[in-house]
């Protein structure tokens, strides 16, 4: 499919009420979010973007580089209105434990609690899961028409989506609910019923380490038991909104080789997730300028330069970096192809070149706008 | 400077910024010196062995020896796995703890597990004795971590777990790989960065970490991706006036294209000036500065041009 033959990023946006940015580490993500943000306050709605650990000027320019962990209006003119938040992570584990956790002593003993400063915060999926549990309660407040969500920078775009059921799995299988139960939680005696020779072993392994791990995961789901009981109903409920109509995915990449081949298998895998892919943006882009002079050779540019430049020199230096750059953009441009190339027809892509300034506030961001809003 | 003369060297770096590109450059400058190299991907993607142009062997071994270099993927359950196999020997047993559910509930909550197997095994390898020689296995053991603040995770496990865990075998063993990474004689770490305003901040912040938190000593600064060239304001504007002024279509197209290319150029070289100026002041260790390659595909080429840049620095 030809280059302007799709649909744009802004049409997609236009279409929904939850938008999300996922894309492998660094590709521009937070910067997209915000981006998109903008499109849909500059379009007349009521906008709020969830966004992670940005750039500290960007978050500068947001307005949320303090007390970011709850909606910020952005001053900026647009017809509807544009708010920014943070993702707090550790704030909003905090914030549960201290709304479910039964009494004072219960809170202090979960905040000291070992395995809790794991889980809140570097256990794997708890960011994305946390992400996902503060878009639905922006979702439920009402508040907002379209809320957009960045994700945090994970090695593998995936992460993202699996969270939610990995941490849901995690604290719903069967075993934990020996963790749960008062009587079966005076430490490793219970899990003997569930596997006698693991159980010893793995006793064992504990002595030889001193790791009480799993004393700590028993004490934390006892005190939590509150909370998790609704668990699997809200990871439920946040995976439908993610699933319905009302949801756009949009994958961001760089054209480099790595970061496509991380992208491809992102796309072949959403389906598995029932989650529909309707954009990509292609970020950081060289565009090619004319195809048929980067085939030139150096010298009969240093020639074409002839009277523009005195200095023979530069124009030698200008024949090479033009030559540099139009290699580079022939790169960057093949790869691209053959990823669209296999991308349904229905997906909107938008392609934004590489500026060569920081794109930390307002104006920067509607340079970006500008590209998405181009037809693919 | 001497860039890869110590026995461990780590490469950390924001993600994206060349962590992986720097770390094959430096394996191959130290295997041109006569170096036996073990090159250690901790992330698991093996992009290290697809740019020196090596098969992947599996994780924990260390592939085939190419010109001094030979790679090894290392992965936190596969270490961990290895780990228990000494601890367990009875290989029955073993299996039947790592496939229990029990067992993911274990790594899961001693979180940092896996991290503090992966730096073992990364110890492990870096002291290890030739059995036939009888003097080290590898002369240097690079390690291309994972990006920020996952690699700086695996730097702090070892003191984490000496000082956390009770009496024990981790916390003997962990003392050891304490005591290799924080000797200044044996270890550098080596920081990646961009010129650019993201991966500056965190490579600040990181460099403080490096040396207040986990005390451990800095190397090198490899400022990668730098654009160099810089165009007078005048000769673009020249070209711009001819372009406008030239009746032929195709003339006209190329000058603005070639005065676009070249205020490109002169963007990137300044934006980089500037943040090489705050690395400077805020980063004071020793600096490569490596060029950004142009290239239809980063490859073995493109690789090669920067193992001259680092063997001129060195
Ligand atoms: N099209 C572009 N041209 C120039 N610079 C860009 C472009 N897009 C993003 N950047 C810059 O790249 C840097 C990284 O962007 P951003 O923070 O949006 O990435 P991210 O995917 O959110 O990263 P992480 O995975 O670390 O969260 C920022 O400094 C941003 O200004
Ligand atoms: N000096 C350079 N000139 C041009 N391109 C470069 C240079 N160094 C690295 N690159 C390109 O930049 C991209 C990122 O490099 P690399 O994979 O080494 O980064 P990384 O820090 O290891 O990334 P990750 O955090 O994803 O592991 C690659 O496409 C690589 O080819
Ligand atoms: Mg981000
Ligand atoms: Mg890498």
């Amino acid at each position: 499919m030809s280059a302007g033959s799709r649909k744009s990023i802004a049409d997609v946006v236009a279409g929904h009420d939850v938008v999300v940015c996922a894309g492998s580490g660094g590709v521009g993500k937070t910067t997209t979010a915000a981006a998109i943000g903008l499109l849909g306050a500059t379009a007349g709605r009521r906008t709020i973007v969830l966004t992670i650990d940005p750039a500290k000027r960007l978050a500068d320019s947001l307005g949320i580089a303090e007390l970011g962990n709850r909606p910020t209006p952005v001053p900026v003119d647009v017809k509807g209105s544009l708010s920014a938040m943070m993702l707090d992570q550790k704030g909003a584990w905090d914030a549960l434990v201290e709304r479910y956790a039964e009494s004072d002593e219960v809170r202090q003993r979960i905040f000291a609690n070992a395995f809790y400063q794991n889980l809140s915060g570097t256990f794997a999926g708890s960011q994305e899961y946390m992400a996902i549990e503060q878009l639905s309660q922006l979702k439920e407040s009402g508040d907002y028409d379209l809320i957009v969500v960045d994700t945090p920078p994970t090695h593998h775009a995936l992460d993202f989506l699996d969270a939610p059921s990995r941490l849901g799995n995690f604290l719903d299988r069967r075993v934990m609910r020996w963790f749960v139960r008062p009587y079966m939680s005076a430490g490793w005696s219970g899990l003997r019923v569930v596997n006698r020779t693991a159980g010893a072993l793995l006793r064992r392994l504990e002595d030889a380490t001193g790791v009480s791990a799993l004393a700590d995961v028993s004490e934390f789901f006892n005190a939590m038991s509150a909370l998790f009981e609704g668990w699997d109903e809200r990871v439920k409920r946040v995976e439908e909104l993610l699933r319905s109509r009302q949801s756009a995915f949009l994958l961001v990449a760089t054209p480099e080789e790595q970061v496509l081949s991380e992208a491809e298998y992102f796309c072949s895998k959403v389906e598995e997730h029932s989650i529909a892919l309707r954009g990509v943006v292609f970020n950081r882009v060289q565009s090619e300028l004319g195809s048929d002079r980067q085939s030139m050779e150096e010298d009969a540019i240093v020639e074409a330069l002839g009277r523009a430049v005195t200095s023979a020199a530069t124009r030698r230096r200008l024949a090479r970096n033009f030559l540099r750059y139009e290699t580079q953009a022939r790169g960057d441009q093949l790869r691209i192809e053959s990823f669209r190339d296999q991308l349904s027809p229905a997906v909107a892509v938008a392609t934004i070149p590489n500026f060569e300034e920081d794109l930390h506030d307002v104006r920067g961001l509607r340079r970006l706008q500008d590209f998405l809003g181009k037809p693919g | 400077m001497d860039l890869f003369d110590r026995q461990l060297i780590f490469v950390v770096g924001k993600g994206g910024v060349g962590k992986t590109t720097v770390a094959c450059s430096l394996a191959l400058a130290a295997g041109r010196a006569g170096k036996k190299v073990l090159l250690c991907e901790v992330d698991g993607l093996s992009r290290a062995a697809q740019l020196l142009g090596v098969d992947a062997a599996e994780p924990g071994r260390a592939g085939r020896m190419v010109d001094g270099v030979s790679v090894m993927g290392i992965e936190g359950s596969a270490a961990l796995a290895e780990y228990l196999g000494m601890v367990v020997p009875v290989r029955r047993f073993l299996q039947a703890v790592t496939q229990s559910e029990l067992y993911q509930y274990f790594v899961a909550a001693a979180s940092g597990l896996k991290e503090l197997m992966t730096i073992g095994k990364i110890w492990y390898e870096a002291q290890r004795t030739d059995e036939r020689g009888g003097g080290r296995q590898w002369d240097v053991v690079i390690v291309d971590a994972p990006a920020t603040g996952h690699g700086l995770q695996y730097l702090r496990m070892p003191s984490a777990a000496r000082d956390a865990f009770g009496a024990g075998l981790v916390r003997r063993e962990a003392e050891k790989v304490v005591a290799l990474l924080s000797d200044p004689k044996r270890t550098a770490i080596h920081l990646v960065t961009t010129a650019e305003e993201m991966p500056v901040n965190e490579t600040v912040t990181m460099a403080r970490r490096v040396r207040e938190e986990l005390r451990m000593p800095l190397g090198a600064l490899f400022v990668n991706r730098l654009h160099t060239e810089q165009f007078r304001p005048a000769d673009i504007d020249a070209l711009l006036a001819a372009a406008r002024s030239s009746r032929q279509r195709d003339t006209k197209l190329l000058l603005s294209e070639v005065a676009s290319r070249a205020a490109e150029e002169s963007g990137w070289t300044r934006l980089n000036k500037r943040y090489l100026r705050e690395l400077e002041r805020d980063v004071p260790i020793p600096r490569v500065e490596l060029p950004f390659v142009f290239s239809e595909e980063f490859g073995r080429q493109q690789l090669l041009e920067l193992v001259d840049q680092i063997e001129a620095a060195e």
